[in-house]
């Protein structure tokens, strides 16, 4: 059911915004050109751990990524997938983020892979990018902010890394190649 | 009883015999008088041994004549017949003897002499055992068959080969009487003139059949004849047209010649004519295979030789017309060419110069271009896979040739390349492709060669980007600012590609040009020695990006001028390419000052030596930035030899303010630097700026595998149109993949590409 809401979701969405901010087809080119150029940067930025690409050469604003756990942490040696979904008046307004693969971590939801991480809401920015976006992800699983968990369970165990590591490990699905 | 009792029937048959002989004659006189003709015919008729003391001859003809009347008239002719043939079997042993001997001599000497005996005595024996005329012709054939059978199956292989050698003697009797003089102690020469002295020759072998025999071997020795007059006389020579002169020749010797082996019979020059007429076209048609022959395997040379080879060429075409022989010119040509020029020891340059002969030579020989379309397949190919091609086809758009002759006909008019075009049936002028064109054949009208060579490529894209930097390249390094020639060239090679695809060539001269306006309008601010070029980023192909900072002096200059600029343009910044320039320097010390024409970089690095004495390598890096460390050697080693440098330790250098005295005698300061190799481009060339293309499209490659897991080549391909710039077809990213699994970065199965981790 995830799966269905999260590629459901997001045209709803691109249906309401572009009535309000203007001429529909200058917006779309204008944030195809914006994604195209983040693309063209994060490929070319080679940064060790995070990589995202388009899912389908028909759909700019639909991508799939992959992060590798921080070595060093107790995610170190894993990796995840995740769902990048851009609203039709990016970088206005923050892309939707969930992790495909299931997460054990206190800022993501063990269901349905929803991640609680400033920057992807109040504190979204402009100036932000799909590459600092990945790269706050990726430390948010060394570093995650307890205060305000929404997997309380996994916050409480958090102190004890032994038990944090078998729940982990219990949750986490390898990728399937 | 219903027969007749048998000895009835022999009364009657006795009867009729009787009356038979005796005709109507009294008694038994008609008897008698057949019985005299019967016995001297045959004393008449009996072969003679020729080597048997000759009898007197002690017939009248007049009378052998009458008895022939005689045997005529008693029907007994075939019995006659059947006795001469008998007699004439018994005594062909007498020839086979003489058969054998002369060929054993010839067989020992090889001496066409023992041919030509044998020949005379042969016609010997058959005059002399020949049958009466009077007694009918079918005595004659009879007698004819039996003789030729017999001496045709005594006749030893070896017989052929005198034979030839006999006839091949002929074609020089015929024409200068010279050569072997025994031949007319055997057959003498005819005693009027007007006759050929080799009348009597031929005419023994028509008597003894063996012109009709031979007929094949005869023409096979003309045609050898033939060959070998070609061979002989053009062979190599083609500058002067040669297929109407050996036609001529033809008529003048081989003609004559050809009339007594074939045409013999003939009455009249009409007769002649038409009985000459099959062997004729038969010779005229090997005339021409054979000179197409010797053309074709000379066809790499001739084309070598274009245009000297021209009429050469044209004798080609017309032997083509007459014999089917393109596909061997073409097998020829591409082995030739295979061999001569596809390799990697020829250089780029003659292979087009020989390429743009083998297109003007080959539309010569067949104008619709099948010819060349089958012969200029490989090359193209071939042309295509040298990295320095378009740089070649470039360079000689422009004139740019260092030898001078440039691959384009100064006259050829310049022209709008042309694309090919779909048929036009409506034309009325249409034809349909020649019946050996291949599927593939494209109908290219005769078009300009540039527009040829550009088509080796499939889009003149590539050649625009060459032009581009090939331009830059030029550009920078005029320094007198004459940029006339450029201009002319943009403006030839505007009507070949369009206005379009140059615009970029124009905004480069026209940075040139404006470049020194605004160096007019700063000097007349703030006069400066520095003059800079200013281009436009976005418009010049990737120049070599600059690593190196000027320091000091230079350094001030750079920002005075840049300062000055931006006053001028507010909305422009100058980014320095310091490498690309050159400095004209005085360095001044304590006892002498040095003048030199240098490069930045050595500039550069005198002027760190002026606020210290003593400088390492790596020191002198540190200031400039990252340059090459042989780079900077080069640099220093100028110095050196200038004799402002010492090398006072391992990598360490030291200013001399006083000049020391050379220890080692002025002669033998190190030899002036020999120009560094990599002086001429500074500009990215397409070949190095497609490597670092291809290293983008692999990052993305990686992207989308690391993300999307394994993916199909077509997927790749869709994926790759996120890539700025992506414009390989679906092959080339194949063997672009293929390049990258041997590399041990992907791995495929079931066509689904993945990474390899």
């Amino acid at each position: 059911m995830d799966q269905i809401t999260t590629s459901l979701a997001p045209p709803t969405r691109t249906s309401q915004k572009p009535a309000a901010t203007g001429s529909t087809s200058d917006v779309a080119s204008s944030v195809t050109k914006r994604l195209s150029s983040e693309l063209m940067t994060l490929m070319m930025s080679s940064s060790p751990g995070i990589s995202a690409f388009p899912r389908s050469d028909a759909n700019l604003f639909d991508w799939v990524g992959t992060i590798e756990g921080p070595a060093g942490t107790i995610y170190g040696g894993l990796k995840w997938k995740i769902a990048i979904h851009f609203p039709a008046n990016y970088p206005y307004a923050p892309p939707v983020i969930k992790f495909d693969t299931p997460c054990y971590h206190p800022n993501v939801d063990i269901n349905s892979g929803a991640i609680c991480l400033d920057i992807l809401q109040d504190k979204w920015s402009a100036v932000y990018s799909v590459q600092t976006i990945l790269l706050s992800l990726q430390s948010l699983l060394g570093e995650p902010n307890n205060a305000s968990p929404l997997n309380p369970d996994a916050a409480n165990i958090w102190s004890k890394p032994d038990d944090f590591k078998t729940q982990l490990m219990k949750h986490y699905r390898p990728i399937a190649e | 009883m219903s027969a007749p009792p048998l000895y009835q029937q022999v009364a009657v048959q006795w009867s009729n015999a009787f009356l038979h002989l005796n005709r109507d004659e009294p008694g038994i006189s008609g008897l008698i008088s057949f019985a005299e003709a019967w016995r001297l015919i045959k004393d008449f008729l009996r072969p003679r041994d020729l080597s048997s003391p000759k009898r007197e001859s002690d017939f009248n003809m007049a009378t052998i004549r009458a008895a022939a009347e005689i045997i005529t008239q008693c029907e007994m002719l075939l019995v006659l017949q059947d006795d001469f043939m008998d007699a004439v079997r018994i005594h062909l042993h007498l020839i086979t003897q003489d058969i054998v001997q002369l060929m054993q001599q010839y067989e020992a000497s090889s001496d066409a002499q023992h041919v030509a005996k044998l020949v005379a005595r042969l016609s010997e024996w058959y005059n002399a055992w020949i049958p009466l005329e009077d007694l009918g012709e079918s005595m004659l054939n009879a007698y004819n068959l039996a003789f030729q059978t017999h001496v045709y199956s005594v006749l030893p292989s070896s017989f052929t080969r005198g034979f030839r050698a006999l006839v091949t003697l002929t074609f020089n009797l015929a024409q200068e009487s010279t050569g072997a003089e025994w031949l007319f102690t055997i057959f003498p020469k005819p005693n009027n003139p007007s006759v050929r002295i080799d009348k009597p020759l031929w005419d023994a072998f028509h008597l003894l059949g063996l012109s009709e025999r031979y007929d094949s071997l005869i023409s096979s020795v003309c045609y050898e004849y033939v060959e070998a007059y070609i061979v002989k006389t053009c062979a190599g020579k083609w500058d002067e047209p040669k297929l109407n002169t050996i036609r001529d020749w033809m008529v003048n010797r081989i003609v004559p010649w050809m009339l007594l082996p074939f045409a013999r019979e003939a009455k009249t020059a009409e007769d002649a004519k038409s009985m000459l007429q099959g062997v004729g076209s038969r010779l005229d048609f090997h005339v021409c295979k054979t000179l197409a022959d010797l053309r074709t395997n000379e066809i790499f040379d001739i084309i070598v030789d274009y245009p000297d080879s021209t009429n050469a060429l044209k004798d080609l075409k017309e032997c083509l017309a007459r014999v089917d022989q393109r596909s061997h010119l073409v097998q020829t040509l591409r082995k030739a060419n295979k061999r001569r020029l596809l390799h990697p020891g020829a250089d780029t340059k003659d292979i087009l110069a020989q390429y743009v002969s083998i297109i003007r030579c080959l539309r010569m020989v067949d104008p619709p271009g099948v010819l060349l379309f089958k012969v200029a397949d490989p090359i193209r190919q071939y042309l295509r896979s040298r990295p320095d091609t378009i740089r070649c086809i470039v360079a000689s758009l422009v004139g740019d040739g260092e030898s001078g002759d440039s691959l384009v006909d100064e006259n050829e008019p310049i022209q709008p390349l042309q694309q090919l075009q779909a048929e036009d049936y409506s034309d009325p002028d249409w034809e349909p492709e020649p019946i050996d064109a291949g599927p593939d054949f494209r109908t290219s009208k005769p078009s300009d060669v540039i527009s040829t060579l550009v088509s080796i490529y499939d889009s003149k894209e590539l050649f625009v980007k060459e032009l581009q930097v090939l331009l830059a390249q030029r550009l920078l390094t005029i320094s007198d600012g004459n940029y006339d020639r450029e201009r002319r060239n943009i403006e030839i090679l505007k009507i070949r590609f369009g206005e379009a695809a140059l615009q970029v060539c124009e905004v480069m001269l026209r940075d040139m040009t404006d470049s020194r306006r605004t160096d007019q309008h700063v000097q007349a601010q703030k006069s400066t020695v520095l003059h800079p070029t200013i281009i436009s980023k976005h418009f010049w192909p990737a120049l070599q990006s600059t690593v190196f900072k000027m320091p000091g002096q230079f350094k001030q200059l750079q920002e005075i001028y840049a300062k000055e600029y931006t006053t001028f343009k507010p909305d422009k910044r100058l980014l320095w390419l310091p490498h690309l320039g050159t400095v004209k320097l005085d360095v001044e010390l304590d006892d002498r000052t040095v003048s030199a024409d240098v490069t930045p970089l050595e500039a550069a690095f005198v002027e760190l030596f002026s606020s210290k004495d003593t400088w390492t390598v790596t020191e002198l890096l540190a200031e400039v930035g990252n340059v090459d460390r042989t780079a900077a050697l080069k640099a220093i080693s100028t110095w050196l030899n200038l004799g402002v440098l010492k090398e006072v330790a391992m990598d360490q250098y030291k200013l001399l303010n006083v000049a020391e005295a050379d220890v080692y005698g002025s002669g033998s300061r190190l030899p002036a630097p020999a120009p560094a190799e990599d002086e001429l481009p500074p500009v990215v060339t397409m070949q190095q700026q497609q490597a670092e293309q291809m290293q983008v499209f692999w990052k993305f490659i990686e992207g989308m595998l690391t993300n999307l897991g394994q993916l199909s080549l077509d997927r790749i391909q869709g994926m790759l149109k996120f890539a700025p710039g992506y414009d390989r077809n679906v092959d080339q990213l194949a063997v672009f993949m293929e390049a990258a699994r041997r590399e041990g970065l992907v791995t495929v199965r079931d066509g689904l590409w993945r990474l390899n981790k």
